[in-house]
């Protein structure tokens, strides 16, 4: 409605025509002739690129931001214009739907950047336009199967196992999780494998028996041999069943599986065998028939093979282009049968019997096998024959590309979650270590604050001046506040290659002399971390090495930290820049050392590992961060 | 498809013909150039614009008639200028003008008078506007009397049509279809 505001006029004019024939007389104008709606022209100022657009414009839509007096939070009094900083390409399809009532997708923007900036203003992402809503979804869709596969995949590996029989099923379902899991994987593998190859072998001629002009067969030859080896598998294919349907979450459904039903067929015949006896000339008929069903052992290769699974689910997904392909295929043999028979129908000797023996010609023309065993004799029938052996090759390449793309897609989505799993522990790790600077540098400038209060309780000037940021000290100041109202204190963990927290033993924050490191070793063992392994304060550069590869060194906000941050960590630093804080490097220990410092207050100062040992201050440190 | 494109005379020239000022023209005319780029309106376009003014109704009937009545030369399109002419008329003209207008909206044949026949169009269409869901519900009974009433008060001469001044002198002499008249100027 508002987009065509500005023919209100006119259609108000044209309602003149009521007039005379209206049954009552008309209300009174609403709005007063003096009145003034000004029409002035807005400056947004969208991150230095500047747009300019009328006021009416923007009031189209009053339930968005720019619509809405919720602009008004933005306002540029000095510039007198509207200040946004956001991104300004994405920022003009936002305008242009004020503008034109259309709202597009740019298919270059991320779709994840696009949905926050109409978030931002306030917009609904279903009013995309026609044009590219359908790409907007595509998009939308992709995103959210990936972040679904990072959820679950990373759901899987956080969950905390109950019970054995959740460990069994995870070990089953992923053999990466352990080296039990490993091993039971290639064991499983090398038996299918070993089963497959004895079913093969077994048919092989062995040679000639020695005295006879016999030429059996490799399993009639060595009958134990390959029973023994065929029960062994069966006993491991037997075990394996039963263990994953113990360890299955749902027991049902799992019975109700593709891979656990391949899994009983293929162990099924030999338990048959076992009940029937070779006297019997009709059951061994059957007998020799379920031997056949052993092959199916090959397919429990799928759970080993990726690409296999792959190929099956593409199959799956592609049953609509499958199923064309095979309907068409049948009605074009069919026809083509028909008409081949009564083409040659009267030829003499003719292997054409009957139009299903037709249908045999009709199969291998078409897939241009051409085996050459039933031909045609009339000339009516070669004509057919080769209209029949063209269309064929068409019929059949016709769906087959549909299918070969859906392979490819499929194949690549999987590789791209492969990539994207082993790319993910390295990105938490770095996730893990930016998190931990923000949690070091609180830490690290409590320090700070505590040594310039000691420093100017002994009277001495404080070394630096302070100029940490204003917002910054107020986040700190906040979570000082949490720990006085928790009676808790941060600390940072620092982690070495171990995975071992490492117990750093550290220096109040004095300046930075060996000494009084040394002396502080002293005193640390006779505190209640005795039993806490101590490590060697570091120098600047000498432990370097010892850094574990995930921590980094990042510049922190605090410049001031002085090297006697630096001195009290350690494994990180090969640092001889005092202006970085290590990230994992610092850590806070319980004060143990009562002599060391007065009160316990000093206890926040040592750099110590996590412990929860109570120190003399009664404050119980955990480790946070 | 040849895409016509047609300018309107300069802002001054409609300024003076027009009892609209320079704002108001501007503001017009660039509501006018957003819906239609091409600077003329077709019925099509004329039509789905009115029909957002009644959502609920049937409206193309009506807009239909009003789109005759603007379109003077009868080309099946209003260009800028014989919009903004009819406007100025339909608001801000004398009561004679809007009289002389609304005839000719009621003279759907152009032959100079109105016949039961195109009242009964007219007035169908504008119950139309109304749609479906109105109380009460209107049916050829209503329409009917509707007209039936509208005549007997104009047809001075029971001819069964209505002249232009017999249409003119009831309307006059009716008060408040006088002062019904100046309610539809809009405030731009």
């Amino acid at each position: 409605m508002a987009a065509v505001a500005a023919w209100l006029p006119f259609a108000r004019a044209a309602a003149i025509g009521w007039v005379p024939v209206a049954q009552q007389p008309m209300p009174p104008p609403p709005v007063n002739r003096e009145h003034n709606r000004t029409d002035d022209l807005m400056k947004i100022n969208v991150s230095g690129r500047r747009f300019e657009t009328w006021r009416n414009t923007l009031e189209k839509y009053p339930d968005t931001l720019l619509g809405s007096n919720e602009k008004e939070f933005f306002y540029d009094e000095d510039a007198k214009e509207y200040f946004f900083d956001r991104d300004p390409d994405i920022f003009r399809n936002v305008l242009n739907y004020y503008r034109t009532g259309k709202l597009h997708y740019p298919k270059h923007e991320c779709i994840t950047a696009y949905d926050e900036e109409l978030a931002f203003f306030g917009i609904m992402p279903d009013i995309i336009g026609d044009c590219c809503y359908e790409d907007y979804r595509d998009r939308k869709r992709e995103n959210n199967e990936r972040l679904l596969d990072d959820k679950d995949s990373e759901d899987g590996d956080n969950v905390p196992l109950a019970s054995m029989r959740e460990k069994l099923w995870r070990a089953f379902e992923n053999p990466q999780t352990g080296t039990a899991a490993l091993v039971f994987y290639y064991v499983t593998g090398f038996f299918i494998a070993v089963s497959v190859m004895g079913n093969v072998v077994e048919t092989v001629p062995c040679g000639i028996v020695p005295g006879t002009f016999d030429n059996p067969s490799c399993g009639d030859r060595y009958e134990k041999v390959f029973f023994v080896v065929d029960t062994a598998c069966v006993m491991i294919f037997s075990v394996e069943y039963l263990l994953r349907l113990y360890a299955a979450p749902d027991r049902c459904k799992y019975m109700r599986s593709i891979m656990s039903v391949i899994d009983v067929v293929a162990i099924l015949p030999y338990y048959i065998g076992l009940f029937l006896t070779e006297e019997n000339d009709d059951v061994s008929g059957a007998f020799v028939t379920l031997r056949v069903f052993r092959v199916f052992r090959i397919f429990k290769f799928s759970r080993h093979s990726q690409g296999l699974r792959i190929l099956g689910y593409t199959l799956k997904s592609c049953a609509s282009e499958l199923g064309f392909l095979v309907f068409s295929l049948a009605m074009a043999i069919i026809i083509f049968a028909t008409i081949m028979f009564y083409a040659e129908k009267n030829v003499e000797n003719t292997k054409f019997t009957s139009i299903p023996a037709a249908f045999w010609y009709t199969i291998v023309t078409m897939t241009t096998l051409g085996y050459g065993d039933i031909t045609p004799e009339t000339i009516m029938g070669k004509i057919v024959g080769g209209i029949c052996s063209l269309s064929g090759v068409l019929v059949i390449a016709l769906p087959v590309p549909v299918i070969v793309s859906n392979f490819s897609r499929i194949y690549h989505q999987s590789q791209r979650t492969d990539k994207r799993k082993a790319q993910k522990k390295a990105r938490l790790a770095r996730i893990r270590m930016a998190k931990n600077a923000s949690g070091a540098a609180f830490v690290a400038r409590k320090k700070k604050e505590e040594e310039r209060i000691r420093l100017q309780e002994l009277g001495q000037e404080p070394e630096d001046k302070d100029d940490a940021d204003v917002f910054e000290l107020q986040h700190h100041h906040l979570l000082s506040c949490l720990e006085k109202t928790t009676d808790r204190e941060f600390t940072d963990m620092d982690v070495n290659y171990n995975g071992q927290p490492t117990k750093l033993l550290g220096t109040p924050p004095l300046t930075p002399t060996m000494s009084v490191r040394s002396r502080d070793n002293k005193n640390r063992t006779t505190g209640c971390c005795a039993r806490k392994s101590s490590r060697k304060p570091l120098k600047n550069s000498s432990d370097a090495e010892e850094l574990n590869d995930i921590s980094i060194r990042i510049p922190s906000s605090n410049r001031n930290s002085r090297s006697s941050l630096n001195a009290m960590s350690y494994p990180t630093s090969s640092n001889s820049r005092p202006n970085n804080i290590q990230t994992t490097a610092v850590v806070s220990m319980p004060n143990t050392s009562p002599g060391n410092m007065g009160n316990s207050q000093d206890s926040l100062h040592t750099p110590s590992t996590a412990s929860t040992v109570s120190p003399a201050g009664g404050v119980v440190r955990i480790s946070t961060l | 498809m040849q895409v016509v494109r047609y300018k309107p005379e300069g802002l001054d020239a409609l300024c003076r013909n027009t009892k609209f000022s320079r704002k108001e023209l501007q503001i017009m005319y660039r509501g006018f150039k957003q819906e239609c780029p091409t600077g003329i309106v077709n019925e099509e376009t004329f039509k789905e614009i009115y029909a957002q003014f009644f959502p609920q109704g049937e409206s193309s009937q009506y807009a239909h008639y009003v789109f005759s009545t603007f379109d003077r030369d009868n080309n099946g399109s209003i260009s800028f200028e014989e919009f903004v002419v009819g406007l100025s008329v339909l608001s801000r003209g004398s009561l004679q003008e809007k009289l002389q207008w609304a005839f000719s909206l009621y003279d759907i044949n152009n032959d100079g008078v109105i016949s039961k026949d195109e009242m009964t169009s007219i007035i169908t269409a504008i119950y139309d506007l109304m749609g479906r869901c109105s109380e009460p519900f209107v049916d050829e009974n209503t329409i009917r009397d509707h007209v039936d009433r509208v005549f007997q008060k104009m047809d001075l001469n029971k001819d069964g049509f209505i002249s232009m001044d017999e249409f003119m002198e009831a309307c006059r002499g009716d008060a408040s279809i006088s002062k019904s008249l100046g309610v539809f100027d809009t405030v731009l």
